[in-house]
């Protein structure tokens, strides 16, 4: 189990590559411009949902961003606290920048 | 208890950016301390694999020269993101003696299955 944590913008390469290689048991933090992901309604959003894995995304990030007030279903929202307990729960961690 | 396992991700065309350089470097420095690493080349990270690199023109090394060297150093566990090498349309026949081709589901393997993960 893997946590993967995104902070590119939607169109990035590397989200791409992210999305293949997600398992179900993964989790996933969105953080920086990776926020965007979570958008109720957009793509990256039903592309995320689909893999099965756990997503969570960085309070302030998120609400910087206006992320907040459209959040897509199943997207946990995580402090820095969450973030911790996240590495914690998860020692391997792939980052996609 | 047996040596924590370390699987390396590299991401970056070899010269745009010194990304790729480092994560040679990190693995040169692990393998330094009896902990080679596994290197994962993923996405454009294939390129760093291109045959026939001069990089004199441009004031460095050749990365793939370095990359060669790699067994040298203990290093010789090297994965290849088989979609991105398809994207680019390399073979295997490019590709450094041993190293293996991998699809998606072979790589979540990988990540799942190493210690630690290191990014670049």
């Amino acid at each position: 189990m893997v946590l993967h944590t995104v902070n590119c913008p939607p169109s990035h390469p590397a989200l791409g590559q992210c999305l293949r290689l997600l398992a179900p048991g993964d989790a996933l933090l969105l953080l920086g411009d990776g926020v965007y992901a979570a958008l109720a309604g957009s793509r990256a959003a039903a592309e995320l949902a689909a893999s099965g894995a756990a997503l969570h995304v960085l309070d302030v990030d998120a609400r910087a961003a206006g992320v907040l007030e459209r959040l897509a279903d199943g997207v946990s929202v995580c402090d820095d606290e969450g973030f911790v307990a996240l590495t914690e729960r998860y020692p391997r961690q792939q980052a996609w920048y | 208890m047996s040596a924590p396992s370390v699987l390396l991700v590299t991401r970056h065309a070899p010269y745009g950016a010194s990304l790729a350089r480092s994560a040679l470097d990190a693995a040169l420095a692990a393998a330094a301390f009896d902990r080679p690493p596994t290197l994962l080349f993923l996405g454009d990270g294939v390129l760093q694999l291109l045959p026939g690199q001069d990089a004199s023109g441009i004031g460095t090394r050749s990365h793939r020269r370095v990359l060669d060297s790699l067994p040298l150093y203990g290093i010789d566990t090297l994965y290849v993101d088989s979609q991105a090498l398809a994207g680019h349309d390399l073979t295997a026949a490019d590709l450094p003696p041993g190293a293996r081709p991998v699809d998606d589901a072979a790589i979540r393997a990988l990540l799942a299955g190493h210690d630690h993960i290191l990014g670049f």
